[in-house]
C-alpha cells in the first residue's frame, strides 16, 4: 500500500486501474478530461492492458461501453455534464441491457447558461436510469468506490451499471491524500470479471436488448431492473463490509455523522459534505447537537437507513445542490418521500437549494441553516425552500446585466 | 489549518507551486489538499492555486478566503482587482510578494496592517510569463515561512513535482527554491496556523429571496453589441509592442489585420494606433512588421517610464 | 476469394439462415436482401441494430437470427459494433475465447439511421477502422414510422410528409460517396432482385477486413405505395433504369455495373404510387424529363 497525494480524477483512474479492466470507451469533456488521459498514458505505456478507444460522442461512447460490457468483458467509462446529457440515452438504454460496467460521472452544472463548474443536476438528470449511483466526498472514496461498484455491478443478483460520481474541480482538480491498495489485495476483493452472464459467440446465440410488445412484458423487465436495484442495497451493505474488513475504510450506504444524539441533522450529498462536518464539529463545540447524513448511495435510496438515522431527531435540513425546475431540491423530495408519515420522522424537514454551478456554501451558512431549522423547530413551522444566495450577489448580478443592457426600467416601474 | 494561497500570471508555474508545497507538506505527515483554481487560464492572465495542510482530516473544501499566507508570484497583479489577490487579507495575515518596492512602500500603497515580506525578484527577466523558476522560488520561501518543512523535504517536493522535466532544470529550480528558503531565514516560522471561523463569531449571510424577473430580464442574453471591450485584457501583457512611427511605413493592413485581438487600429492619418487596455501581448505584429517598426519593451518597464513622465 | 463459387444462380444458397416468422410487411424489399446477405455470412454474425423497421425482428420472445443480436438505438450502432468487436479482440487476445466462437459483427440499420442521425457513429467507426459489415436496407423514407421523408427519399416521392403536388422537393443524398471519401476497405450497393450480384459482393465482404458498407435499395410496397408481388419487378426496374447504379468503392476507385440497355425512367416511377402525381391527372412532363436527365448525367459521367 501505497499514500500519495492524487486529484479526484487521479484517484478515478487508479480505480479502473485496479480494478484491471479490460476496456475503456472515452470521450473528452471539462472537468473530466484528466482521468482519460491517465488512462491513456499508462495504456500508451504498457503499465494496463486495458484497450482504450476514443469515440466521437459520449452517446457512441455509453453505447460502446455497453456493447463491450454485454459481449463479457470489464468496461471502464467516463463523462461529465453535457456528456452525460447528450449520453443520456444509452444511459437508459445498457442499464435495461442489464449489463455491469462502471462509469464516473464528474459532476458538472448543464447548460443553459453552459458553466464549467460544479453542480448535480446532471448526476439527478440519470437518476432514473436504472444506474445505480454512489457519491464521493473525498478522493480516497473515488478509488474506493470505483472498486466497490464493479463488485455491485456484476454481483449476479444485480448486474446492473454503476455510476460513481464525484464533484468537478471540489474532488476532480484538487489533490488530497489518497492510500493506493496494492494490487494483489484487489485480486482478492474484486476476483476477475465473469462472463458467464453476458456474451456474444458462436456456439451461444443470443439476442440481446430486444423490443417487446405490449405493456405487460414492458413492465415485467422495468420491475425486475427495480427490483435488481432494491437487492443492491443489502448487497452494498455486504460489500462494504467486506471491504471495509479488508482495507479499514468504511463506507456504508448512508454515512452518519455524530448523529446518535443529534437533534437535528444536515442531509447532503458529494464533496461539500465534508465542509457539513466541519460545521457540525464547530456546532458541537458550542453546545448545538447537530450531525451529518450523507446518502454515499442515491440508487438505490436507502430508504430503511435513512428513517433510522434521523428516528427520533427533532429537524432535518437538506441541502442540494441541484434544482429540479417548478418543484425544488431533489434531494429533499427524496428524503420527504423516505419519511412522510413515519411515526419517528422529525416534524420539521427545511430545504436549502446552493452550491450551483460551482457557488461556494460558507461556513456561515452551514450555521445558518441549522438557525433556521431551529427557528422552525420552535415554531412549528416549516420554512418556504431557501435558496442561498446572498443581497451581495444579486448586487454583483445586477452589474453585470447593466453590462448587457438589460433593461430593467419595466421592472421598476410595474413594482 | 495552514491555509495559503499562490497568485501569479499563467506561465508562472502557480499550479505546480501549490503542488510542491502540498507534497512538502505531505512529506512532512501533514495532510493535504492543493488545487489550482482553473479559469481563464491563459498565458499571462492572473490564476491561482491554494493549499491547504493541517495535521487532522481537512473538512474545508474550495478556495481559500482566510488565508494565512498569500504569496503574490509578479506584484504587477497586486493592484489589479479582477485577480483577487488581497481577498480576504486580514491583519494576521502574511503577504509575500516577489518584487523590488519594500515592505513599507506596499503596506502604505495597499494601506494594511499585515505582516508583508519581500522576496527580492534575483534577475530582472524581459518577459514576466516567463519568470524563471518564480514558483520554485516562492515555494521556498513560504516553506520556510511556514516553519514546519524541512530543507530536505522541499528538495524532494520540487523533485517529485517536476522529476519530467530533466536534470538541469530540475537543479534550477531546486537552487531557487534551497535559495529563497534560506533567504527567509530570520521569518521561520512567521506564519501561524489559524482556527476555522466558529458559530460564536461568524457574521450572518445576507441571503435574500430573488424576485421574480421575466424573461427579457433574466434569460442569459446580452442585448448589445461587443460588450467584451469592458474587459481589460491589456492586464494579461508582460511585453508591450510600441510602434515607432518614425520607422512605420503606414502599411497598416499588416499590423491591424494580423493582430488577433483587434487591439489595433488605424486613425485618420493612416498610422496604426495600439489599444493597450486589450493588447495581450503576444508580439505577434512585432513579428510581422516589415520595417520593424514596432518594439518589445517590458510591460514592468513600460509602467515604469509612464509613471515617471506622468 | 470465394467469388468463383457464385457465377451463376445455381450456385446461390438453396438452404436459408434467416428464421421465418418475423414481423416484416409482405413483400419487404429490405427483408429480402437481408436474407439473402445473412445466407452469404453465416450464422457466426452478431448484428448489431439501430432504430427501425427491422428492430422488430426481433421481438421478445421471438427472434429469425440462428446468431447474435444487439439492439442499440437509433444514432450508435456503429458504436455498438465498437464496443462489441473490441470485447471480442480482448477477449481472443487473453485467449478467453477460441477463434472458432468469433464473430463477423454487423451493423443493421434503416435508411434513417444511415443517412443521417447514425451518420456521425458511422464516420466514426470508418475512421477508427473498424472491423465490421455495415448493411444499409434504404426504403427512402422513415418506414417505420409511417414513410415521412428522409434524407434517403428521392426527389419528387410523396411520403407522409411530403403529401404536396409535387412531393419531396429535396434530392436523395449520395451516401454512397460520403462513405467512400472515407477511404473504407469496401463499399457497395446491391438490392434484393439482384441476388446474383448481391452475393459476389457480400463474399467478397466477408472476406475483407476493416470497414465494409454495404447499401442495399429496399423496395418498400406500402411506404412506395404498390402491390407487394411487384418488389422484385420493380427493382430490376431500378437498376435497369439505371436509378439504382450498382456499384462498388475498392482501393480507392468506383466500379460501376453498367447497364447494357438503359429503360426510360418513367417506368421504374409509374409502378409506385408515390411518384402517381407524375403521371395523372396529366403528365409532368418537366418532371420527368428532369428526373431522367438526372440519371442521364449520372451515367454520362460514369462512361467518361
Amino acid at each position: 500500500m501505497t499514500r500519495k497525494l492524487l486529484t479526484g480524477n487521479g484517484a478515478a483512474a487508479w480505480g479502473a486501474r485496479l480494478a484491471n479492466v479490460d476496456y475503456v470507451p472515452a470521450f473528452p469533456i471539462t472537468p473530466q478530461t484528466e482521468i482519460i488521459e491517465t488512462i491513456a498514458a499508462w495504456s500508451d505505456a504498457g503499465e494496463i492492458p486495458a484497450r482504450m478507444v476514443t469515440l466521437e460522442s459520449e452517446h457512441s461512447m455509453i453505447t460502446a461501453a455497453g456493447a463491450a460490457a454485454a459481449t463479457g468483458v470489464r468496461v471502464f467509462t467516463a463523462t461529465s455534464s453535457q456528456g452525460l446529457l447528450y449520453g443520456m440515452e444509452m444511459v437508459y438504454t445498457v442499464a435495461g441491457w442489464r449489463v455491469p460496467l462502471v462509469m464516473v460521472n464528474v459532476s458538472r452544472g448543464v447548460a443553459a447558461p453552459l458553466t464549467l463548474e460544479s453542480d448535480h443536476n446532471d448526476i439527478m438528470a440519470a437518476r432514473d436510469s436504472g444506474f445505480l449511483q454512489i457519491h464521493c466526498s473525498t478522493c480516497q472514496e473515488v478509488l474506493d468506490s470505483v472498486l466497490i461498484a464493479y463488485r455491485l455491478a456484476e454481483d449476479k443478483n444485480v448486474r446492473l451499471p454503476v455510476i460513481v460520481n464525484l464533484d468537478g474541480f471540489y474532488l476532480s482538480y484538487t489533490r488530497e491524500p489518497v492510500e493506493i491498495p496494492e494490487p494483489e489485495a484487489i485480486r482478492k476483493f474484486l476476483p476477475a470479471f465473469d462472463t458467464k452472464n453476458s456474451k456474444f459467440r458462436a456456439s451461444t446465440p443470443t439476442s440481446q436488448a430486444v423490443a417487446v410488445l405490449g405493456g405487460s412484458p414492458y413492465s415485467y423487465f422495468r420491475y425486475e431492473t427495480h427490483l435488481a436495484a432494491m437487492q443492491a442495497i443489502d448487497v452494498y451493505g455486504d460489500i462494504a463490509k467486506t471491504f471495509s474488513q479488508q482495507f479499514g475504510r468504511n463506507y456504508p450506504a448512508i454515512e452518519a455523522y455524530r448523529c446518535e444524539d443529534a437533534e437535528i441533522v444536515y442531509v447532503m450529498i458529494g464533496s461539500f459534505s465534508t465542509k457539513a462536518r466541519e460545521a457540525v464539529d464547530q456546532l458541537r463545540q458550542t453546545g448545538t447537537a447537530v450531525g451529518l447524513v450523507r446518502p454515499r448511495l442515491l440508487r438505490p435510496f436507502p430508504t430503511k437507513e435513512l428513517q433510522k438515522v434521523t428516528a427520533g431527531k427533532q429537524g432535518i435540513a437538506v441541502i442540494d445542490q441541484n434544482i429540479s425546475m417548478g418543484k425544488g431540491g431533489v434531494l429533499h423530495t427524496e428524503v420527504a418521500s423516505a419519511l412522510y408519515g413515519k411515526s419517528n420522522a422529525p416534524k420539521i424537514l427545511t430545504s436549502f437549494i446552493g452550491g450551483l454551478g460551482g457557488r461556494d456554501i460558507s461556513a456561515e451558512e452551514f450555521y445558518e441553516m441549522v438557525k433556521v431549522t431551529k427557528q422552525a423547530i420552535n415554531d412549528g413551522v416549516t420554512p418556504e425552500p431557501r435558496l442561498l444566495y446572498t443581497r451581495d450577489e444579486y448586487r454583483e448580478m445586477q452589474k453585470l446585466q447593466a453590462i448587457a443592457h438589460v433593461e430593467r426600467e419595466e421592472l421598476e416601474t410595474t413594482q | 489549518m495552514y491555509r495559503i494561497r499562490f497568485h501569479g500570471r499563467g506561465g508562472q508555474g502557480m499550479k505546480t507551486a501549490s503542488r510542491i508545497l502540498g507534497t512538502a507538506f505531505f512529506l512532512e505527515c501533514f495532510e493535504v489538499q492543493d488545487a489550482p483554481r482553473y479559469g481563464a487560464e491563459r498565458r499571462g492572465a492572473p490564476i491561482f492555486s491554494y493549499v491547504r495542510a493541517s495535521r487532522s482530516p481537512i473538512n474545508e473544501r474550495g478556495v481559500i478566503t482566510n488565508p494565512d499566507l498569500i504569496v503574490v508570484a509578479d506584484d504587477s497583479l497586486i493592484p489589479i482587482p479582477a485577480a483577487g489577490v488581497l481577498q480576504g487579507i486580514t491583519d494576521n495575515t502574511t503577504l509575500l510578494i516577489n518584487g523590488h518596492d519594500d515592505a513599507n512602500t506596499w503596506k502604505h500603497r495597499l494601506n494594511i496592517n499585515c505582516k508583508v515580506l519581500i522576496l527580492p525578484v534575483t534577475e530582472e527577466v524581459e518577459d514576466r510569463a516567463e519568470l524563471p523558476f518564480v514558483g520554485s522560488a516562492c515555494v521556498g520561501a513560504a516553506a520556510r515561512l511556514i516553519g514546519v518543512i524541512t530543507e530536505e523535504n522541499l528538495v524532494e517536493a520540487v523533485n517529485d513535482e517536476i522529476s519530467s522535466l530533466g536534470a538541469d532544470l530540475i537543479k534550477q529550480n531546486i537552487d531557487q527554491a534551497t535559495q529563497a528558503f534560506e533567504l527567509m531565514a530570520k521569518h521561520e516560522g512567521l506564519v501561524k496556523e489559524s482556527t476555522s471561523k466558529t458559530p460564536l463569531d461568524y457574521e450572518q449571510p445576507e441571503w435574500i429571496n430573488i424576485p421574480f424577473e421575466n424573461a427579457s430580464i433574466s434569460a442569459p442574453t446580452i442585448h448589445a453589441a461587443a460588450t467584451s471591450v469592458e474587459v481589460r485584457t491589456g492586464l494579461w501583457r508582460t511585453l508591450r509592442p510600441v510602434i515607432n512611427y518614425d520607422r512605420c511605413k503606414n502599411c497598416w493592413w499588416v499590423c491591424s489585420t494580423i493582430c488577433p485581438d483587434s487591439a489595433i487600429s488605424v486613425n485618420e492619418k493612416s498610422e496604426p494606433v495600439i489599444d493597450y487596455d486589450h493588447c495581450k501581448g503576444c508580439m505577434i505584429c512585432v513579428a510581422r512588421c516589415a520595417p520593424h517598426a514596432i518594439e518589445t519593451i517590458p510591460e514592468q518597464l513600460a509602467q515604469e517610464k509612464e509613471k515617471q513622465t506622468a | 476469394m470465394n467469388e468463383v463459387v457464385m457465377q451463376h444462380m445455381t450456385d446461390l444458397p438453396s438452404t436459408h439462415l434467416l428464421g421465418t416468422g418475423t414481423p416484416m410487411c409482405s413483400g419487404c424489399g429490405g427483408l429480402e436482401a437481408l436474407h439473402e446477405i445473412y445466407d452469404v455470412l453465416g450464422k457466426n454474425t452478431v448484428f448489431v441494430n439501430a432504430a427501425g423497421c427491422m428492430t422488430l425482428l426481433s421481438v421478445y420472445p421471438f427472434t429469425p437470427f440462428r446468431g447474435s443480436w444487439l439492439y442499440t438505438a437509433m444514432a450508435s450502432a456503429p458504436a455498438g459494433a465498437q464496443g462489441v468487436r473490441d470485447a471480442l479482440d480482448i477477449l481472443l487476445e487473453q485467449k478467453c475465447i477460441k477463434k472458432e466462437e468469433d464473430l463477423e459483427v454487423v451493423v443493421l440499420t434503416g435508411d434513417g439511421s444511415a443517412y443521417g442521425m447514425g451518420l456521425s457513429a458511422t464516420s466514426g467507426a470508418i475512421e477508427r477502422g473498424l472491423d465490421f459489415i455495415y448493411i444499409c436496407y434504404d426504403n427512402e423514407g422513415y418506414g417505420n414510422t409511417g414513410q415521412q421523408f428522409s434524407a434517403a427519399t428521392p426527389h419528387a416521392a410523396k411520403t407522409a410528409t411530403s403529401r404536396g403536388s409535387s412531393g419531396f422537393a429535396g434530392y436523395k443524398k449520395d451516401l454512397f460517396s460520403i462513405w467512400a471519401a472515407h477511404k473504407p476497405s469496401y463499399v457497395a450497393t446491391v438490392i434484393g432482385s439482384e441476388p446474383l450480384d448481391l452475393a459476389r459482393k457480400i463474399e467478397k465482404a466477408k472476406q475483407m477486413k476493416g470497414p465494409r458498407l454495404i447499401i442495399a435499395l429496399a423496395p418498400c410496397p406500402p411506404g412506395w405505395d404498390f402491390n407487394p408481388r411487384d418488389t422484385v419487378d420493380i427493382g430490376k426496374l431500378a437498376v435497369k433504369t439505371g436509378v439504382w447504379p450498382l456499384k462498388e468503392y475498392i482501393d480507392g476507385k468506383v466500379i460501376h455495373n453498367i447497364p447494357h440497355h438503359r429503360v426510360p425512367v418513367e417506368d421504374y416511377l409509374q409502378k409506385q404510387g408515390r411518384f402517381v402525381h407524375l403521371f395523372t391527372p396529366k403528365r409532368n412532363e418537366e418532371m420527368l424529363n428532369e428526373m431522367q436527365a438526372r440519371v442521364d448525367a449520372y451515367w454520362d459521367a460514369v462512361s467518361e
